[in-house]
């Protein structure tokens, strides 16, 4: 995969918040939600991103699409940068970059019916379409994402949770995107649910080669649904890896995150590694390895100092961590 | 042995606009002093509305126990002048919500909130409680408690807040704590945390828990016993590893089914087939057979009761049953 051009490629991202305190704003504040970070994701591939609440996971999700600006760093879909370009510009390549939302309730506009809400996408990002191709088209539509023919005429606040994402689902679709970003797309939704909602998303890869940046806090249900893996932690990524080497983590804080997850099964149950405090804010990050004051190996004298980079500790699996490896 | 809690064929009313709905429609279970019982079941399952009903804190006007017993420690909750009810709840049955922001005041600070629960059951003045108030807090764990007993929720993280919930929870040494969804709210290293700190504080007090979830693995680390909750009605009891090792009615085996964890490899997940019915409107018979793959005809006709399956097992299925016992459906 590494020969061909992947279809999104971002460098050196970070996006900073500035908070301004006081009404002279003599003490603003940066909150840098992501810090300096490189990743790829291929054709038809779907790159999971984990972590905890905080951890910059969605602001990364938002920085791609050019839904939130980023303060340095590039964003290079299908091999063009679009950092430099203005929202006029970036109109035509909106339609091949989606997103769908963890609350679908809150994302679709209330009064507007699911006809309404899928027409207006068709027809701001596609072509004049006559009365009848419409019409199949939104049939089309409905299908591919399990709805009736009926919900068309129906209104959000009519559907259960799982029916509103699969209109939530059928919105990013009905502009034909090659990528998407699925952001906590299923963790609003009961167990049962969860799983038709993951098996359609990954049907629709498989029969449309869309690519998803799949943003979840569930480690399990990301490396279910992942070819790759990043692990973010107060706004870098701290390990990549393929899905398999998942259960080969190297770095502490995905070990601690993956033996904190319940086991249904006593025999998968693991040796919990159970971290001490809570993730630092990312207002005030500690220095060094922004891990170490939770770190069981930290050592003194370089992990409070000097911030690990990644480094490539076998084919494709990449740790941010002094000690790993 | 007698049972701390013993719920029998609860029934809970709700006037809707649909008309009304009985979100728990028959509901027996027992828990013993110092047990662990977990309660899943996915949103409108009845498992909230359960714990609320023991605890009387139906809301006002819209829903009311309608039938059934709730005896509690030799008492019967369901009759309880509120008075006395007042007085038993937060001294001998605490509870724990999910987010801990909306349940804790948030103009008044911890000193005070813990103090509250001190001076109005054990009575101890402001000096004592607020010795005691720092005491709670080291016991769950709070970092520098003799400063941040003075500070106020939104000063706190949410795994922070949820240890003073607890250490409110805690400070009359109850009999019974429900924890409703205590982690749903959390990340999953700090859910980690708190469920350590929930089992220590359960062994060193002695202290029974009801812990409502809809997370499987929640349940199968934290609990002896497990219920399972479909739709207002109890379709399984069993022993946790006994649960999750041979789950038999369908409802419970779907479940199982659609983890992810469960299928690693397995690209596809398993799922259960359309969506929890409207209380409003459920079908004859089986309250989960639009769903179930293993229906046959009685389903539809009559509604299964939650009988013995063996090992101190329950389930409430008619084709489960006809399984395990060798007889004819």
């Amino acid at each position: 995969m590494s020969d061909v051009q992947p279809l999104l490629e971002i460098k050196n991202v970070t996006t900073q918040f500035v908070q301004r305190r006081g009404m002279f704003a003599r003490e603003n504040r940066v909150l840098r939600a992501v810090d300096d970070v490189s990743l790829h994701v291929g054709a038809s591939e779907t790159l999971g991103l984990v972590g905890e609440s905080g951890c910059g996971k969605s602001t990364l999700g938002r920085t791609v699409l050019r839904l939130i600006d980023p303060s340095a760093g590039q964003i290079k879909f299908e091999g063009r940068d679009i950092v430099p370009l203005t929202q006029r510009q970036l109109r035509p390549l909106r339609s091949r970059m989606q997103i769908i939302f963890q609350d679908p309730y809150g994302s679709l506009n209330p009064r507007m019916s699911v006809r309404a809400t899928l027409l207006e996408a068709m027809r701001v990002h596609g072509g004049q379409r006559t009365a009848a191709e419409e019409r199949s088209a939104l049939l089309d539509l409905l299908e591919r994402v399990g709805l009736r023919p009926e919900a068309l005429e129906r209104y959000p606040h009519e559907f259960s949770g799982g029916q509103r994402q699969r209109v939530g689902i059928a919105r990013a679709l009905s502009v034909r995107p090659r990528f998407i970003v699925a952001d906590e797309p299923v963790s609003a939704l009961d167990l049962s649910i969860q799983a038709q909602i993951v098996n359609l998303l990954m049907d629709l890869q498989a029969d449309l080669g869309v690519s998803y940046l799949f943003i979840a806090h569930d480690l399990k249900l990301v490396e279910h649904v992942s070819q790759r893996v990043a692990v973010m932690y107060l706004g870098r990524i701290v390990e990549l890896m393929p899905r398999e080497r998942l259960e080969h983590s190297l770095h502490p804080y995905t070990k601690a995150l993956r033996s904190a997850v319940p086991e249904i099964d006593p025999a998968k149950r693991k040796l919990r590694v159970l971290l001490t405090g809570e993730p630092p804010s990312p207002l005030n990050p500690p220095t060094g390895c922004a891990f170490h004051p939770r770190c069981a190996i930290a050592q003194k004298g370089l992990c409070e100092v000097s911030r690990p980079e990644l480094r490539e500790l076998a084919p494709g699996h990449f740790v941010a961590c002094h000690l790993a490896g | 042995m007698t049972h701390l809690l013993e719920v029998r064929d609860l029934h809970t009313r709700f006037q809707t606009q649909a008309g009304p709905v009985r979100p728990v429609d028959g509901v027996s279970f027992d828990l013993r002093a110092g047990g662990t019982l977990g309660v899943v079941g996915e949103s409108g399952s009845g498992k909230t509305m359960t714990a609320l009903s023991i605890l009387r804190l139906l809301p006002a006007g819209a829903g009311r126990i309608e039938s059934g017993q709730i005896q509690f420690a030799g008492r019967e909750l369901s009759t309880l002048p509120e008075r006395e009810m007042r007085a038993l709840r937060g001294k001998h049955i605490a509870m724990v919500f999910q987010e801990p922001m909306t349940s804790l005041n948030p103009v008044y600070s911890v000193a005070r909130q813990i103090g509250e629960v001190l001076w109005l059951h054990e009575g101890m003045n402001k000096r004592a409680a607020r010795a005691r108030s720092i005491e709670l807090l080291r016991v769950v764990g709070i970092s520098d408690p003799e400063r941040r007993v003075d500070a106020y929720p939104h000063e706190l993280s949410g795994g922070m807040r949820q240890r003073v919930m607890i250490a409110m929870a805690i400070a009359c040494s109850p009999q019974l704590l429900i924890a409703d969804e205590p982690t749903t709210a959390l990340d999953v290293t700090i859910q980690a945390q708190i469920l350590e700190l929930l089992a220590r504080l359960r062994r060193e007090l002695g202290m029974a828990v009801l812990l409502i979830t809809h997370d499987l693995g929640v349940v199968a680390e934290f609990a002896e016993e497990v219920l399972v909750m479909y739709a207002g009605t109890v379709v399984e009891r069993a022993p946790a590893s006994a649960l999750f090792a041979a789950p038999q009615h369908p409802y419970t085996q779907g479940l199982l089914a659609s983890a992810p964890a469960r299928q690693a490899g397995k690209r596809r997940l398993a799922t259960i087939a359309g969506m929890v019915p409207d209380l409003a409107h459920l079908p004859g018979g089986c309250r989960f057979r639009e769903r179930c793959v293993r229906a046959v005809a009685r389903c539809s006709e009559l509604e299964p009761p939650l009988l013995d399956s063996g090992e101190g097992r329950k389930v409430a299925c008619f084709v489960a049953m006809a399984e395990l016992t060798g007889r004819p459906l």
